[in-house]
């Protein structure tokens, strides 16, 4: 795990990302969606600073993520994130927690890449000119300047998930929740994706069809229908995961 | 994002605020509608076109941008003659045409954040009598902007792939696929904005924040 | 409004924005009919007489910021002073009173031609009564022609409109099977 060694990955900002991490504590929830279970009495704890989570379509990797901030509401038990209710305190939850979401489309707001940056910033109640400064900073972090003025609508998949992550990072968070990053990515951008994801200090949860991205994480989790039935080093659970679907 | 009528320029008519011409165009529309004598109309049809000629454009320009609003004029103007008379069809045509001619020139002077400003400024009595809340009001209107060219797409996609499969040129093919898309997407849409923190809370109320993240080395470009 | 209820509406006002740049499709009987003005009623039967009004809204303030997003790329203040402008104007109260028949007349449990039929119905009462009830007079009134005159004038529209609501009625039974949404 050379590459995502914590020392490295967080040397290029000078944050260490165990410092940053949130405790996040599922206890016993369910959850039901259009009478379908979706979550089924999960109760896990995350605190590293990467996690990954497996599982085939339909299985609840992305009800678990929304939970996290609160999206979805369990039915049954409860989620908390550093002490604090998911539900009851979705919002300072949210602020220390960034969510990346599959297509870039639908996450990005406005029609102009710098003012899209702005809008989290805004809610969260910081001035014109520290929004300024922040939008300027991400922008700079993932290396995509050049693209402050463009208009959504003309850039390519992978560029938009960039601005996407962008507009995440601007809060700085503690956590980001990544709901499948590279679907809808070629393999160039994919690849680039996977090396931002390498340098960031942010806590990440990674949800991954794309099992190369959460290969060397030092603990992936696999959900089969709302249950988590395996919890551990990458290699292992990846390869329970290929062996019982194959 | 859909291109604003306007065209960028420096005439006196671009550099006024976008208020005044508001208001200007109101009243001076209005008043309009309160004269019916032909010279009067015709001195302010001369004075519409002299306004749109202000901001740079040309004839040839305006023509073109108005083409539609004309054609309409004058079948309008052929129905007055006939069902009515040819002073009323006069006195139609100039008048409609004068406030084209002026609300065109506003339009082609005034950018798309301008109007916005003013737009915001107007929902705030609103606001405050608690009929409508601007800061939505405002997202809705640039949600729908950001999202029209993505749904001009799909539906292209839409009717490339009917076409494929022989079923050119159907109402229902295109229609009920892409409503569909467009409500589940509404929803990833909704979730992604609460996600990024809507709506927004009251600077009062806001907790320290944390430090942004630098980069201490230049990163690389791609 | 609910943040899923803000989403909706600006999605179905870019809806109504787009189905007036996808040209004009042939109906089976050959009449081409432009796709913007059934987009009304379809926000309306989809989602009920407040977002509706709140989306064909929407559309009305882009048009005032300049933007071309009526049919023909048609935008700007010009559109406001136009002789057709009541029927732009009356898109609010028609999807408004299409939503709210919608809701009231439609029951989950009848078969889908009573359904459909339904639909059309409030489709008729709300986006063609109504709007022709704001836009003739506004007609009349800006063409100095007088009611009965705009009233023949609007006839030849009709038609049209009618195969448009049933085309919609159709469409929103067929979406709604698929996608649970509920009017408000
Ligand atoms: N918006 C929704 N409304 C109702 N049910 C939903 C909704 N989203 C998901 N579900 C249901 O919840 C269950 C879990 O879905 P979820 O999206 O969490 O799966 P997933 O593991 O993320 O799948 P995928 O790999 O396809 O993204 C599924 O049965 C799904 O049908
Ligand atoms: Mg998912």
């Amino acid at each position: 795990m050379s590459d995502t060694n914590p020392e490295r990955a967080g040397g290029a900002t000078g944050v260490d990302p165990r410092a940053l991490a949130q405790t996040i504590v599922f206890s016993g929830v369910t959850v039901v969606r259009d009478g379908r279970t979706a979550l089924d009495r999960v109760s896990i704890g995350f605190e590293e600073a990467r996690i990954g989570i497996v599982g085939l379509n339909g299985s609840g990797k992305s009800t678990l993520l929304k939970c996290i901030i609160g999206l979805v509401k369990p039915s049954a038990g409860s989620v908390s994130v550093d002490g604090r209710d998911a539900v009851g305190e979705a919002r300072a939850i949210r602020r220390a927690t960034g969510f990346l979401f599959q297509d870039p489309d639908n996450q990005i707001v406005f029609p102009v890449v710098g003012e899209d940056l702005g809008f989290g910033l805004k809610n969260h109640g910081y001035s014109r000119a520290e929004t300024a400064d922040r939008v300027e900073a991400a922008l700079t972090r993932l290396a995509i300047r050049h693209l402050a003025s463009r208009r959504i609508h003309e850039l390519s998949g992978g560029e938009k998930q960039l601005v996407a992550l962008a507009g995440v990072l601007a809060l700085a968070p503690k956590t980001v929740l990544f709901d499948e990053p590279t679907a809808h990515l070629d393999l160039k951008n994919r690849n680039r994706l996977r090396d931002v994801l390498q340098a960031l200090p942010e806590q990440a949860i990674v949800v991954s069809h794309d099992l190369e991205l959460v290969a060397d994480f030092p603990r992936v989790v696999m959900i089969e229908a709302g249950r988590i039935v395996r919890d551990g080093p990458a290699d292992e659970v990846l390869d329970h995961y290929r062996e019982a679907n194959r | 994002m859909i291109a604003s009528l306007a065209r960028p320029g420096s005439s006196p008519l671009h550099r006024l605020a976008a208020a005044p011409k508001l208001a200007g165009l109101a009243i001076t529309a209005t008043a309009l509608f309160f004269v019916d004598d032909p010279r009067l109309l015709a001195t302010a049809f001369a004075l519409g076109l002299t306004v749109a000629r202000s901001t740079g454009a040309h004839f040839a320009e305006i023509g073109r941008d108005l083409a539609g609003a004309a054609m309409a004029l004058a079948v309008l103007g052929l129905a007055d003659w006939l069902l009515v008379d040819g002073a009323t069809a006069l006195a139609v045509v100039l008048r409609l045409g004068a406030i084209a001619l002026l609300a065109h020139a506003v339009t082609m002077t005034t950018t798309t954040a301008e109007l916005f400003e003013v737009l915001e400024r107007l929902f705030g009595p609103a606001e405050r009598l608690g009929l409508i809340d601007a800061g939505r009001a405002a997202l809705t209107l640039t949600l729908a902007i950001r999202f029209v060219p993505l749904i001009v797409e799909e539906a292209q996609a839409i009717r490339e792939a009917q076409a494929a499969r022989g079923l050119d040129g159907s109402v229902l093919a295109l229609a009920v696929p892409l409503l569909v898309r467009v409500i589940v997407r509404s929803e990833a849409v909704a979730d992604a904005i609460d996600a990024r923190g809507f709506p927004p809370e009251r600077a009062a109320t806001a907790p320290p924040r944390p430090p942004a993240i630098r980069p201490e080395i230049e990163a690389d470009t791609p | 409004m609910t943040t899923r209820d803000l989403g909706l509406v600006a999605l179905m006002a870019a809806v109504i924005v787009a189905l007036g740049a996808v040209p004009a499709i042939p109906l089976a009987a050959g009449v081409p009919i432009t796709l913007q003005s059934m987009g009304v009623m379809l926000a309306a039967l989809i989602l009920g007489p407040r977002r509706a009004a709140a989306a064909v809204s929407v559309v009305i303030a882009l048009v005032a910021l300049g933007l071309p997003v009526l049919a023909g790329g048609r935008g700007g203040l010009a559109v406001f002073a136009g002789p057709t402008a009541g029927f732009l104007f009356g898109w609010v109260p028609a999807a408004f009173v299409t939503g709210f028949l919608a809701m009231v007349l439609e029951a989950t449990e009848k078969s889908t031609l009573v359904r459909t039929a339904q639909l059309t119905l409030a489709a008729i009462v709300g986006g063609i009564v109504v709007l022709y009830v704001c836009g003739i007079p506004w007609l009349a009134f800006v063409v100095e022609i007088g009611l009965a005159k705009a009233f023949m004038a609007s006839l030849p529209f009709v038609p049209g409109d009618l195969a448009k609501a049933i085309v919609a009625a159709v469409v929103t039974v067929k979406v709604r099977q698929a996608v649970a949404i509920e009017r408000k």
